[in-house]
């Protein structure tokens, strides 16, 4: 099996530079000395950006990619019988990266761990078969990676960075560029408004997603209806998991609907709050529930053992902070508060299973520590006050010691 | 019967030698008496620490997983836990502050001079007690103050010079401050100072007893006589007017402003603001902090504790350095000193908490 002339080219060059390193200063680059001089950016601007590209940074050169003899100082470097290609096609550019991207031999050269890029998968992703169907207008490698600057995904400045992948998605997917399709274009807009968005652009979380983490990056699809949940289920575990195995889950499966997305929306989805579990108009139940449903008889039993609940915690919580500015220790009462706080947490995962039965569980354990810290707090102040009457009364025996003390040293010393 | 009884235990005890001696004994009236109290309200508050102390060893226990939870039992399932804790915590600063008045009172009046100089050379050695009790015993609820306050006072003791480090290493039982530490410094709490000052004590006691109250230099220099009362039952009986009041103000207190838990130490976490020692170590805490970083080539940290030092040793050989007389050139140069003393140490006291954070 012969090595193919992209991985071989620049594998000679980058020894030939490494053996010359001891014996003599390194070859020319005739690619770089002539583009160099060249009065048409478009031919000159490469030489300087690809300085900074991890490809030449790795040392590989512009051979790797265009073919040519970079020895060669003369035109004829770029004979075709040298292997000249010149610039990719918009259609090669994935085959012409994938040569070595996907050769998870060659990448080990570089890096112990590397990303090994799949044409298959790119062979699902919409782009690409757009591109297939002869659509010049769709993202290849380049358009998101960069051509002649290529930085590394960790880089900042690239714009794979994941705080760039928003806009750098919106380069495309916007309503000028998209003129003529059906592909919406405000997701941009949706997403920054949205708590991820927020949260990636604003707070720079890197944990939080962006597009590719819903959508793949080389893939790139949209979810379908079948798949929301696991998506949204591969940070949100416990929620994804529970509304998976919940018959909800499979209603809106078979009328079409798509899963998470149906409550919370996608793009511009927002910290959620405890009002939209109702059936009334703040809520988001009586989208599907009518009134008189079943469905709409649950939430009438959740929300007001929910609100009786998160009051009784407000309640337990203010007798405890008074407790603690009269100089109480509260540390078991506040133990117990954060424990049902947690109840609170785990409630709202558990009422993405829609199952009546569990829910009521975790919100009756809840109420049963909201209770104690209640009675802590309690107690806590009626020591408080019984400190006080103590202090009193030792302090009505203490004077009383002393007035006879000194009753007697004024007795004892008049006679 | 008591009649028999009395006459049962003398025979044995030897007790009508006791009710001859304190029969005996007597106590100057002048208008510096008030001063003569306060060696007793230390006595007074020590005997509280004492009680309160075996109280709660009942149930600390000394080790970084259990302290922090052992005081937090303490404080809240045990009866009147919180008040034992807060009056032994009230209490100790009680009695420090009562020995450093009893101290000044004492070098202003000068009754360190002969025949009592040990007396004053063991009152110094129980006030290094009083604040090695307070050192030690602040970092037993294992909380968060606790933890860094001992961090800072121990690399404080580790800049001293020649023995810095071993003491620093001594002290903490390691390079860091750990489990180990906790267990240390609990056991110079409850065991090897209060053995020492069982002795101490019992000697300085002694030797008030053996010498009586002295007279301060002007009032001995008169030579008239002058009037006394019995100590018992006179004397005593308003020594235990103090006490009382003691009692109350520590009622009061325990009540009103109950010591704080804090939160659990963590060695791993940053040091919290305000951090600061305990007030009475807070005028050489201050000294520290304002000296330059480098003075006449050497660092500033050493030049004060030197100075501290060489301070403490002046102070401690008073007796041997004032007049005999207590008067003249010498005496009023030692009586200015005290002074001196006595406006530094508040004076730098109150600058740590008039700036709230150190």
């Amino acid at each position: 099996m012969s090595p193919r002339p992209a991985a071989w080219v620049p594998l000679l060059a980058l020894l030939a530079s490494t053996g010359a390193a001891h014996a003599a200063p390194a070859p020319k680059n005739s690619c770089l000395d002539c583009h160099r001089t060249l009065d048409d950016r478009r031919l000159s601007a490469p030489t300087v950006s690809f300085a900074q590209d991890i490809h030449a940074v790795r040392g590989l050169g512009c051979v790797g990619c265009h073919g040519g003899n970079p020895v060669d100082p003369e035109m004829t470097a770029m004979d075709p019988d040298h292997g000249f290609k010149g610039a990719p096609t918009r259609t090669q550019i994935a085959e012409l990266c994938a040569s070595c991207h996907a050769d998870a031999a060659y990448m080990k050269r570089f890096n112990p761990q590397p990303y090994i890029f799949s044409m298959a998968e790119f062979r699902t992703s919409v782009h690409c078969k757009k591109i297939s169907e002869g659509d010049a207008k769709v993202a290849t490698c380049t358009n998101c990676h960069g051509v002649h600057g290529i930085l590394p995904h960790k880089d900042p400045r690239s714009p794979v960075y994941r705080r760039n992948v928003p806009a750098t998605c919106s380069k495309c997917h916007n309503a000028e560029y998209m003129k003529g399709r059906t592909v919406p274009t405000n997701q941009y807009a949706l997403y920054v408004s949205s708590v991820h968005g927020k949260a990636l652009l604003e707070k720079g979380d890197l944990s939080a997603p962006a597009c590719n983490n819903c959508h793949g990056n080389h893939g790139a699809v949209p979810p379908n209806t079948r798949d929301i949940s696991v998506v949204c289920g591969t940070c949100h575990g416990r929620e994804g998991e529970l509304f998976a195995k919940s018959k909800v889950s499979q209603t809106l499966e078979l009328e079409g609907k798509r899963g998470c997305v149906t409550c919370h929306g996608n793009h511009d989805v927002q910290v959620p709050s405890d009002a939209m579990i109702s059936a009334g108009p703040e809520g988001v139940c009586g989208r599907c529930h009518a009134a008189g449903s079943p469905g709409a008889k649950a939430a009438a039993v959740i929300v007001p053992r929910f609100q009786a609940l998160k009051s009784r915690l407000a309640e337990a919580d203010s007798l405890l902070n008074v407790a603690e500015r009269r100089g109480m220790e509260t540390s078991a009462g506040r133990e117990l508060l954060k424990q049902s706080e947690d109840q609170i947490l785990n409630l709202r995962a558990v009422l993405h299973s829609f199952d009546l039965a569990p829910i009521q569980a975790v919100m009756a354990e809840g109420s049963g520590l909201a209770d104690r810290a209640h009675r802590e707090g309690l107690l806590a102040l009626r020591d408080w006050r019984n400190r006080r009457i103590g202090m009193a009364l030792s302090l009505g025996v203490i004077l009383v010691l002393m007035a006879g003390l000194m009753l007697k040293i004024r007795r004892m010393e008049s006679t | 019967m008591s009649g028999r009884l009395r006459a049962w235990l003398d025979e044995r005890l030897g007790l009508e030698a006791f009710r001859h001696l304190a029969e005996k004994k007597e106590v100057p009236v002048h208008r510096h008496t008030f001063w003569y109290y306060w060696g007793g309200m230390t006595l007074f508050l020590f005997g509280v620490q004492v009680v309160t102390g075996i109280l709660l060893l009942l149930y600390y226990r000394a080790s970084a997983d259990e302290a922090y939870e052992s005081v937090r039992f303490i404080m809240t399932q045990v009866s009147f836990g919180w008040l034992i804790r807060s009056i032994h915590s009230w209490s100790a600063n009680l009695m420090i502050g009562a020995a450093m008045v009893h101290m000044f009172s004492t070098f202003l009046m000068k009754a360190y001079r002969a025949p009592r100089e040990v007396t004053w050379l063991s009152g110094m050695g129980l006030l290094a007690l009083c604040l090695a009790f307070g050192f030690s015993g602040y970092l037993l609820p294992w909380n968060q103050l606790a933890f860094f306050a001992t961090k800072v006072g121990t690399e404080i003791t580790g800049a001293t010079p020649v023995i810095g480090s071993f003491l620093l290493r001594f002290l903490r039982g390691g390079e860091h401050i750990t489990g180990g530490t906790l267990t240390r410094f609990f056991g110079f709490h409850v065991a090897i100072l209060p053995a020492i000052a069982t002795v101490v004590l019992g000697l300085h006691l002694y030797l008030v007893q053996r010498h009586g109250m002295s007279l301060p230099p002007g009032l001995e220099a008169s030579g008239t006589p002058r009037p006394a009362m019995k100590f018992v039952p006179n004397f005593l009986l308003r020594d235990m007017v103090g006490w009382l009041a003691a009692l109350g103000v520590l009622a009061l207190l325990s009540a009103l402003f109950p010591w704080e838990l804090g939160i659990k130490a963590d060695p791993y976490s940053s040091a919290p603001a305000g951090i600061r020692p305990e007030w009475y170590f807070g005028w050489m805490f201050q000294t520290l902090r304002m000296l330059p970083s480098h003075i006449l080539g050497l660092e500033g940290e050493l030049v004060g504790i030197l100075g501290i030092g060489l301070g403490g040793v002046i102070w401690l050989l008073a007796p041997f350095l004032d007049d005999p007389r207590g008067i003249g050139r010498r005496g009023r140069l030692l009586s200015a000193l005290g002074v001196i003393a006595i406006v530094y140490v508040v004076g730098f006291t109150l600058i740590v908490y008039r700036r709230g954070k150190p």
